[in-house]
C-alpha cells in the first residue's frame, strides 16, 4: 500500500522541510517511509538530513542523459528512505522535472508513506508539480494571516488537480498566540484534519544546524511531541502501489520549470 | 502637526479635490511612493475645520497616521478620518527625510491598516501585505487580527476563488490542463 502526500504551504519560512522529516521519521514508526526533496529549484533537505555531501541526489535522476538507478540517489537516514535534490543551479537547470514522475512511480514501488517537501511557491510548473502527483496535501501553516492565505491558496491549487488536503499543521507558534481559536475558524476552510500545533522551539535551530532531523536529535522536545501527534493524526489510507505508480506514470508532466 | 514639524515638506506630485481614499492609496502602492499624502475631507476647508489627516508611506506601503483637529495619532487617526471623498495631496521625499519620523511608534499603521479601515479593500490589504517588508508584519501575528481575517468568509472565498482561477489558466500556461479535476 502507499499514499503520496505533498508537504506544502505555499510560503517560505514556515518549517516544512523540518516538517516534513519529522512527520516522515514519526510515520517510519508505523510504515515504510520514503522521503523525496521536490523541491528541485531550493534544495535544503539535504542539509537537514546529514546528507551534504551525497554523490547521487535526485538531480542526477532528473537528467535524460544521465542513466543513474533511481537506488542510487537513495539513502538510509533515521529509519527513513531519504531522497535528497542536489543545490547545484547547473544541476537545475540541466533537470527536466518532468522526470520526476518517473522517479516518483519507481519509490512508490517500495513505500506504504511518500512525502514530498514541496516547493514553497506557486509560480512554475515545477513548484506545483508535487501537488499535482500527490494523493493528498498536508499543509504547513503558521497563525498569520500573510501564511493562512497562502495555505489557502495551495489548498485550492492542489484541489483544482484533484489532490485534497489531508490536514493541516501548525508550525512555529509561539506561546502567545491561540492557536485553539485560529485553527477552530481555520478548520471552516481547510480539508482534513488539524493534526497539531507545533510550538516554536530553539531545538528546531539546532538540529538543523547538527544536521539531523528534529526527531533525531531532540526526540523529548516539546514541538518533538507534537509532530509525534500530528503523525498519529493523520490517516493514511491503503492504496495499491501499482495504481499510483500507474498513476505518476501517466501523468501529463510540463518540460521545464 | 507632523507635516510642519519632523516631516519636512515634500515635491507636491499629485493633488485631487474629489480623491476616493481607495485609488489614492493604491497610487501610492503602484508608484511605489515614499513622502506623504494629506487627506482634508471636502467641506472641511469651507467650515474652515482643520480635519487634515496625514499618512506618510514607505515605497509605496502606509507608515504612521495623523490626525490633526483630534490630535491622534496610528489606527485612531484612520478612524477620526471620516467620510470617503477627500481633498489628497501627495507628496514625495527622500527615504532619509522620513527616518527619524517614521521611528515614531505612537503614530504607526499597520501596513495594511489604512485599506482595511478606510478603503475597507481586502484586495488593497493583501497587495500592500505582499509587498511590505517582513519585519513590519509582525502585528499582524496578533491573534485578534487573524481571527477577524478568518471571520471574513467572503474574503476567504475570494483568495480561494482567484486561486482557483490562476490554477485553471497557469494550467493552460503549464500544460497540465489535462490533469485538472474533472478534465478526464
Amino acid at each position: 500500500m502507499v499514499e503520496a502526500f505533498a508537504v506544502a504551504s505555499g510560503k517560505g519560512g514556515t518549517g516544512k522541510t523540518t516538517s516534513t522529516l519529522a512527520l516522515g521519521m514519526a510515520l517510519a514508526e508505523r510504515y515504510d517511509v520514503t522521503v523525496i526533496d521536490a523541491d528541485t529549484g531550493m534544495a535544503n533537505l539535504l542539509f537537514h538530513a546529514g546528507l551534504d555531501d551525497a554523490d547521487v541526489t535526485l538531480h542526477d535522476l532528473l537528467v535524460a542523459e544521465r542513466d543513474v538507478p533511481v537506488e542510487d540517489a537513495v539513502y538510509d537516514r533515521f529509519g527513513m528512505s531519504v531522497v535528497p535534490c542536489g543545490t547545484s543551479l547547473a544541476a537545475f537547470e540541466a533537470a527536466d522535472p518532468g522526470r520526476l514522475r518517473e522517479v516518483v512511480a519507481e519509490l512508490a514501488a517500495d513505500a506504504d508513506v511518500l512525502l514530498l517537501d514541496s516547493p514553497a511557491a506557486l509560480g512554475s510548473k515545477s513548484a506545483v508539480l508535487p501537488v499535482v502527483l500527490a494523493d493528498r496535501v498536508v499543509v504547513v501553516l503558521q497563525p498569520t494571516v500573510p501564511s493562512l492565505s497562502d495555505g489557502l491558496k495551495v489548498q485550492e491549487y492542489a484541489r483544482s488537480y484533484g489532490t485534497e488536503t489531508a490536514g493541516v499543521l501548525f508550525n512555529r507558534v509561539r506561546p502567545d498566540e491561540d492557536v485553539e481559536a485560529i485553527s477552530e475558524q481555520a478548520a471552516r476552510y481547510f480539508g482534513g484534519t488539524t493534526l497539531a500545533s507545533v510550538p516554536e522551539s530553539d531545538a528546531v535551530r539546532a538540529a538543523r544546524r547538527a544536521g539531523e532531523p528534529l526527531l533525531a536529535h531532540a526526540p523529548r522536545d516539546p514541538a518533538a511531541d507534537a509532530f509525534h501527534e500530528a503523525a498519529a493524526n493523520l490517516d493514511v489510507r491503503t492504496g495499491d502501489a501499482g495504481d499510483v505508480a500507474d498513476r505518476f506514470r501517466s501523468a501529463v508532466v510540463p518540460d521545464r520549470p | 502637526m507632523v507635516v510642519d514639524g519632523q516631516i519636512p515638506e515634500g515635491d507636491l506630485i499629485r493633488s485631487r479635490t474629489d480623491a476616493d481614499v481607495g485609488d489614492t492609496l493604491a497610487g501610492a502602492l503602484d508608484r511605489e511612493l515614499t513622502g506623504y499624502v494629506v487627506f482634508e475631507p471636502q467641506g472641511s476647508i469651507l467650515l474652515g475645520d482643520d480635519e487634515r489627516a496625514v499618512l506618510t508611506f514607505e515605497a509605496g506601503v502606509p507608515v504612521l497616521a495623523y490626525h490633526s483637529a483630534s490630535d491622534t495619532g496610528g489606527d485612531n487617526a484612520l478612524d477620526a478620518l471620516s467620510g470617503s471623498l477627500f481633498h489628497a495631496a501627495m507628496y514625495e521625499l527622500p527615504p532619509a527625510a522620513l527616518e527619524s519620523a517614521h521611528r515614531v511608534e505612537e503614530l504607526a499603521v499597520a501596513p495594511t491598516a489604512p485599506a482595511r479601515r478606510l478603503a475597507d479593500d481586502a484586495a488593497l490589504a493583501d497587495r500592500t501585505r505582499e509587498v511590505a517588508p517582513e519585519d513590519r508584519l509582525a502585528d499582524e501575528r496578533d491573534t485578534s487580527t487573524v481571527e477577524d481575517f478568518l471571520a471574513d468568509a467572503e474574503r476567504i472565498e475570494e483568495i480561494k476563488a482567484e486561486a482557483r482561477a490562476e490554477a485553471q489558466a497557469r494550467a493552460d500556461e503549464w500544460g497540465l490542463r489535462g490533469q485538472l479535476d474533472g478534465s478526464e
